[in-house]
């Protein structure tokens, strides 16, 4: 598909003024946040309740010293590592029906990235129901060691747009591969900077 | 009335015709038929799920128009 060329400092400037919510920040989330931030996207909102753990150093962006602390805070200082000009907005909640809008209000581009088929239904329920011109990436199907070439990106509606195999459960017992996990936050971090740059997916 | 329905993923097998697929059929509906009918007539499984009427999340128990398309996702775990 051509798409006109975007001149560098153009589509710098337009990530730097765009805003994302990150809901979970988990294998998807926290490297979706790095992503999204080395790609230019300053403001980010990033949302999760729990603390890091041994079991989540073999896929998301943690380390060793920071188990035990809160997500948002311990992601929060990785980020203004690689950026002190970020702007991060931390909210250390579980995400329910009634509270979710308020969080990712005013955001560009709504990223799901929590690991529960239960919350990611209820998150893009909720929110294009409620939000229904704000842009939405979720993942559905990124467990396992099937080839990672079978984790895609397409557009569900005009706004929602959905990555991965669409049936690789991670419930299954399938395990979670840094590998794959980071194929579909790269194409869900992706999606959404093509999204905050006008782009179209067919 | 007629409803376009599409079942993504596993959901895909409960179409009526059995062959799988995402695309859209076109079901024959009664007036007044909810989101929550089609659900259970097509014995979907009790698990979470996604729904579009017209590239919009509805309710289940919204009631469908005629041309309508009804889209139902099953989000899968894992992140």
């Amino acid at each position: 598909m051509d798409e006109a060329r975007i001149p560098e400092v153009e589509l710098r400037a337009r990530l730097a003024a765009s805003s994302a919510a990150i809901i979970g920040c988990g294998g998807l989330g926290s490297n979706v946040a790095a992503m999204l931030l080395r790609s230019g996207v300053r403001a980010l909102t990033l949302i999760d309740f729990d603390r890091v753990d041994d079991s989540n150093l073999n896929r998301q962006l943690f380390f060793r010293d920071q188990v035990g602390r809160l997500k948002t805070e311990a992601l929060a200082e990785t980020l203004l590592r690689i950026e002190p000009e970020a702007r991060l907005t931390l909210v250390t909640e579980r995400v329910t029906a009634e509270n979710i809008v308020g969080f990712v209000l005013g955001a560009d581009v709504i990223i799901e990235a929590v690991d529960g088929a239960a919350t990611k239904a209820m998150i893009v329920n909720v929110c294009t129901g409620a939000l229904p011109e704000t842009p939405l990436v979720t993942a559905s199907g990124l467990a396992g060691y099937d080839s990672a070439n079978d984790i895609v990106t397409e557009r569900l509606t005009d706004t929602v747009y959905l990555v991965g195999d669409l049936h690789s459960d991670a419930c299954a017992g399938l395990p979670l591969l840094a590998s794959r996990v980071m194929v579909a936050a790269a194409h869900e971090a992706h999606a959404a900077i093509r999204r905050l740059l006008g782009l179209r997916e067919p | 009335m007629k409803v376009d329905v599409a079942l993504f993923a596993y959901l895909s097998d409960h179409q009526p015709d059995g062959l799988g697929g995402r695309h859209a059929r076109a079901f024959d509906l009664a007036d007044g038929t909810r989101v929550a009918d089609v659900i259970a007539d097509l014995a979907l499984p009790d698990q979470p799920r996604i729904v579009f009427v017209n590239n919009r999340h509805a309710a289940e128990d919204s009631a469908l128009h005629d041309g309508d398309r009804l889209a139902i996702f099953p989000p899968i775990a894992g992140g």
